[in-house]
């Protein structure tokens, strides 16, 4: 892009405007968090740089990571959505469902998908016509979500639902099996999950949306100031319900990336999905208040969770000490982004 | 009146314009006129419904009963939208912008400029915002800083380039000057001429005395919701603004001044 270079900035075209020193500073920092942990791990653990234990990393972190890219749209616009959790199972449990029903498996992850988008359109309308605070719209929603999931079910998995409904989030690209002479595979190279690309298309595609694209340019806006932007002729509404639906869509897939992990659909998948995805969000420098937040910063965050889980695991920390350790960092988290507001 | 323009269609009627709160009654039948190129003063207390009168123009308020003609055409202002549409713009006391983003996302905002793809075309935005900026303060430099970290005349000043800068027809202003101090206050006071020669009509929200008299055609009050005077610059003084701004009436011995000095 010729023109990006006329600004004088340093970043992207539209992006330096969104980018205030402290904002990058933050970035940077969490950035630092992020390196310190991969290096602290590496010594503390020989298997945690493994080229296997890295794809797991990527596996692992790519449902945190589309659940937080939608996070980060909704939370930029000023709102919060605490139904990620529960709508990634329920979308799970559609896409489950449906296949059962004798659907092929590329249909039945759009409906659970679409599914997905649904919940988050009726979290849009209770938040813009109800006027009800979307942290309440989206806890009836958690609730709501879970319950049906489990309704559904009788709170019984679905499983055998056949291979090519685990391809999604087992596969790999550029995987290398050999064919060793005593007739086992040996895998040379596991690949590149299909998670981990799904989630770089999926964060390439938010994050050109947020920057290149007018509703991007209206979510920052409403979140920024929602009198200016209406005042401004921003639809308001319009564009909240636009990240609510996307936060859903995005649940939705992530829930199909899940279930297809598990190769079965789990109505009980994802309880507390959506605080690793508001931290995800917060580490990266999204501002609870809105108006900022940007989608590399979330997936710095993402990664920043992710390695954490997997490192303390890796450590041999202990699941109960895991928990008080990530609610610290949520804390700590949370804590930057209240002392950055009220520089 | 401005009789040099009795003869043209106004560029605004707002005819017997009502709106209430609940039981409390904001606007009360209130009716007004601005003409091409005119400078009408809207005067009064804080509450006294001019604020409400602005925003129901500028589409940010719902109109409770009465009509909105521009340029003799009856039309109907749900929202900003609406009223940017046939070239009413507004610059509100608040300002309306949004304070994470840069001057140009703010002067474009709700009506950005794209390129053949659709996509955003901050490049152009970046030069049409330095060019109409730099026009109204030589200065502005700091275009791609977060509105936020500019200062209150900067703030200003793109509030009043994204009101000039499109086809206005129509220009409301509220404190445009509040928030100034005197050199951009003078800047502010070119600008409103330069707009009137230019076919402009001005509704000037304002509680600065010397501002209304130096730069108003005309002078309108409201009281308790209701229009109390609409006078020529040249027909009314100081305290006899004040009066009608404080009692809702000019001074008892204002028509007798009034002969006197047209004798």
């Amino acid at each position: 892009m010729s023109h990006a270079t006329k600004s004088a900035t340093s970043g992207g075209p539209s992006l330096a405007g969104f980018m205030p020193d402290t904002e990058k500073l933050h970035r940077l920092s969490a950035l630092l968090t992020l390196l310190l942990l991969i290096v602290g791990f590496s010594l503390a653990s020989q298997a945690f740089f493994s080229v296997n234990n890295v794809l797991t990393i990527l596996l692992q972190t790519s449902v945190i990571g589309l659940l937080g890219i939608g996070l980060t749209m909704v939370i930029i616009t000023g709102g919060i959505d605490l139904s990620v959790g529960s709508v990634l199972a329920l979308s799970g449990v559609a896409t489950g469902m449906t296949i059962k029903a004798g659907l092929p498996v590329v249909p039945a992850m759009a409906f659970g998908v679409a599914v997905g988008a649904g919940c988050g359109v009726v979290n849009g309308l209770v938040v813009t016509r109800l006027r009800i605070p979307p942290f309440v719209a989206t806890l009836g929603m958690m609730l709501m979500a879970r319950g049906l999931a489990l309704q559904l079910t009788g709170a019984a998995p679905i499983s055998q639902l056949g291979e090519s409904f685990g391809r999604l989030g087992n596969g790999a690209l550029f995987r290398v099996v050999e064919m060793q002479a005593n007739g086992f595979p040996k895998v040379i190279f596991p690949g590149i999950p299909y998670p981990a690309i799904l989630l770089l298309i999926v964060a390439l595609a938010a994050a050109y949306m947020l920057r290149r694209r007018q509703i991007g340019r209206h979510i920052y806006a409403t979140g920024s100031n929602e009198e200016a932007a209406r005042l401004s002729g921003v639809r308001v509404d319009e564009t909240k319900l636009y990240a609510y639906a996307m936060s859903g869509a995005l649940a939705g897939l992530a829930g199909n990336v899940l279930m297809s992990r598990l190769i079965t659909a789990q109505p009980s998948e994802g309880v507390m999905y959506e605080l690793d995805a508001i931290a995800a969000a917060v580490i990266g420098g999204a501002s609870l208040s809105g108006g900022v937040g940007t989608i590399s910063g979330t997936m710095i965050g993402a990664f920043i969770i992710g390695i954490l889980r997997n490192g303390l695991n890796m450590a041999g920390v202990s699941a109960f000490i895991q928990q008080i350790v990530i609610g610290a960092v949520v804390i700590g988290a949370v804590w930057i982004d209240q002392m950055r507001n009220h520089r | 009146m401005p009789r040099h323009h009795m003869s043209k269609t106004p560029l605004v009627e707002m005819i017997d314009i009502e709106k209430h709160f609940g039981g409390v009654c904001a606007v009360d039948r209130v009716s007004l006129e601005l003409y091409p190129g005119e400078v009408v003063g809207v005067l009064g207390h804080n509450g006294a419904g001019k604020s409400c009168l602005m925003r129901i123009l500028s589409g940010a308020m719902s109109l409770g009963s009465g009509e909105i003609r521009v340029n003799g055409t009856p039309v109907t202002l749900n929202d900003p939208n609406d009223a940017r549409a046939v070239g009413i713009e507004t610059i509100y006391q608040t300002l309306a912008l949004a304070d994470h983003l840069d001057a140009p996302a703010n002067l474009f905002l709700g009506r950005e400029l794209k390129t053949r793809f659709g996509n955003l075309d901050d490049a152009r935005m970046l030069e049409e915002a330095r060019e109409v900026l730099a026009r109204l303060n030589p200065n502005f430099k700091n275009l791609r800083d977060p509105v936020y970290s500019l200062s209150g005349g900067q703030r200003q000043v793109i509030a009043i380039a994204r009101a000039i800068y499109f086809d206005t027809r129509i220009l409301i202003m509220d404190e445009p000057t509040a928030a100034l101090g005197p050199s951009e206050t003078a800047m502010v006071a070119d600008l409103i001429r330069q707009l009137r020669s230019e076919g402009i009509g001005i509704l000037l929200v304002s509680h600065d005395m010397h501002d209304v008299f130096d730069l108003c055609d005309r002078v309108m009050v409201m009281n308790k919701g209701r229009l109390v005077g609409s006078h020529a610059i040249d027909e009314v003084d100081k305290d006899d603004v004040l009066s009608l701004i404080v009692k809702g009436e000019l001074p008892s011995d204002w028509s007798a001044r009034n002969l006197e000095a047209a004798q």
